[in-house]
């Protein structure tokens, strides 16, 4: 799906000159140093970097749980401040409310829709639906797998259709044939409402599986240093050829982003 | 299966009644000290189903239970009312916290005892300081539990909330409290269990009804078998008050229906 060729190339989100530390011993330390990237409409980008490299922290920042040190991030034009339903996360942990069904779940943010009860149960049951959860309305989050409560995760935020969905490694818990499985359900969703994805991942398969694009990000100096475009038809075939090529790119890519020598002092 | 775990349950209690009688058919232990298992039955039954002429404290468990529920439920009341909002400030709010926990921490190292006399001196006998002392002993547990459920709230759970549209205020109803339901519902039934310790402190004081007072009454006037049908009936009502507590709160909470 190539984006530009349809004439729609608004840009959805816009980072610029972001930097980020955190206090460590009353030090400031640089996580984020000067990050300027952008995401258009309908673009699934893969953020891609090895562990402690600040990829979670940007995330954060663009889903308001963090104030960037500097820097502006842009949401449609407008800056972000604060978590809003514009700006849904799916998180790797399990974050579902425990005392709530599966229907309740994801009935959880419909509360500021000021939908009419009959408008807001169609849509749960078409989530419910989508997500290939029918028939589990009425468990509870304890008794679904990791598998199923990802899904639930991913019910809950794509029925407020926010302008960006963000995805902190939502699948690293999940053994491999359920990754495939969520893999492609969050495809064949994002693919069909055009939803505009941040999917941070350290699995290079994963991100040349998803993305139109991958950033990678260096642990050294905290930037964004490749961007790469990911030109495969889907649905991609991972033994193929081109596949492992950009498979292979992206690893020694990566390589190179090691972590900084330590020196002794 | 309900069946044995009912067995399971009795086997104890049963196991301790006929050694009681064992005990009381070979004369081992004087009846002052003990009395037989059935002086004490008949005992109970004349103190919960008598008329007032048939003895010392016959038909008097009415009234008894009445004015000792009263003093329990008022007490835990005020230590429940107190103890869950201070316990959640001081569980997510740091400043908070740190102003309180010394004095709650140093305060509850007093034994409950301690504050009979001082209790006495303020309220007089009466219904007052047994309020006043079931409330301080049930506040400490209430209040410590709810702040450990309070703060054992993952911060992710805030975050997913913020993000759903979940505003500061909302979030400590929408996700704070049903998270920290498991551990109020705790500090709450040992709040309770402690409250019946404590009321039975209070009325040894010397007011004239109540479960505790009967006890007292009864150790003056050298009756054992009312001493125990005192102690049997205490650890019955307390029992059916913890039970009635948990339904209560699974009946008016579905954060405690799920969790618990």
């Amino acid at each position: 799906m190539s984006v530009e060729s349809s004439g729609n190339t608004e840009i959805t989100l816009e980072i610029a000159g972001l930097s980020h530390s955190f206090l460590h011993n009353g030090a400031a330390e640089p996580v984020l140093r000067n990050i300027s990237l952008s995401i258009r409409r309908g673009e699934l980008v893969c953020l891609v970097g090895r562990s402690g490299c600040g990829k979670s922290t940007l995330l954060k920042i663009i889903a308001g749980f963090l104030s960037p040190s500097r820097g502006h991030c842009l949401l449609e034009g407008r800056p972000i401040s604060g978590p809003g339903p514009d700006r849904c996360v799916v998180f790797q942990e399990e974050a579902l409310f425990p005392w709530l069904t599966v229907r309740e779940n994801i009935a959880f943010g419909l509360r500021g829709k000021r939908w009419t009860p009959a408008i807001r149960n169609h849509q749960v049951d078409r989530f419910i639906e989508l997500v290939g959860l029918r028939g589990y309305d009425e468990h509870l989050p304890r008794a679904l797998s990791g598998g199923m409560k990802q899904r639930v995760a991913l019910a809950r935020v794509l029925i407020l259709s926010p302008l960006i969905l963000l995805m902190d490694e939502p699948f690293g818990a999940l053994d491999a044939q359920t990754r495939d499985e969520m893999q492609e359900l969050l495809l064949s969703l994002s693919q069909e409402r055009s939803q505009t994805i941040l999917f941070v991942t350290h699995d290079v398969q994963e991100a040349v599986t998803l993305a139109d694009r991958v950033l990678l990000m260096d642990q050294d100096s905290g930037r964004i240093r490749e961007d790469v475009r990911v030109e495969l038809e889907r649905p991609r075939d991972r033994s193929a050829p081109p596949f492992q090529q950009y498979c292979i790119q992206l690893h020694q890519l990566l390589r190179q982003t090691g972590p900084r020598p330590m020196i002794a002092d | 299966m309900k069946g044995k775990e009912a067995l399971l349950a009795l086997l104890l209690p049963l196991t301790a009644l006929t050694l009681w009688f064992a005990v009381s058919a070979v004369g081992l232990v004087p009846v002052y000290l003990l009395p037989h298992p059935l002086t004490v039955w008949d005992a109970g039954i004349r103190y919960i189903f008598g008329n007032a002429g048939q003895g010392a404290y016959a038909g008097r468990f009415l009234v008894d239970l009445a004015a000792s529920l009263t003093r329990v439920l008022l007490g835990f009341s005020l230590a429940a009312v107190l103890g869950i909002p201070l316990g959640i400030l001081s569980g997510r709010l740091a400043l908070v916290n740190r102003l309180f926990s010394s004095a709650i921490n140093g305060l509850r190292a007093v034994p409950g005892i301690c504050w009979l006399p001082l209790a006495m001196i303020w309220f007089g006998i009466g219904i007052k300081t047994t309020v006043f002392l079931v409330a301080i002993a049930a506040f400490f547990p209430i209040y410590q539990n709810t702040l450990t459920g309070a703060r054992l709230v993952a911060p992710i759970y805030y975050q997913a909330g913020a993000m759903l549209g979940v505003s500061r205020v909302r979030g400590i109803f929408a996700i704070l409290l049903p998270m920290a339901m498991p551990n109020i519902i705790t500090g709450l039934r040992l709040g309770m269990g402690i409250s019946w310790a404590y009321l039975v402190l209070g009325e040894l004081t010397g007011v004239p009804n109540g479960l505790g007072a009967v006890i007292m009454d009864a150790r003056m006037s050298g009756q054992t078998e009312i001493i125990l049908v005192g102690i049997i009936l205490i650890a019955m009502i307390g029992r059916i008050c913890d039970r009635l507590l948990v339904s209560l709160m699974r009946l008016c909470f579905k954060s405690a229906r799920r969790q618990i």
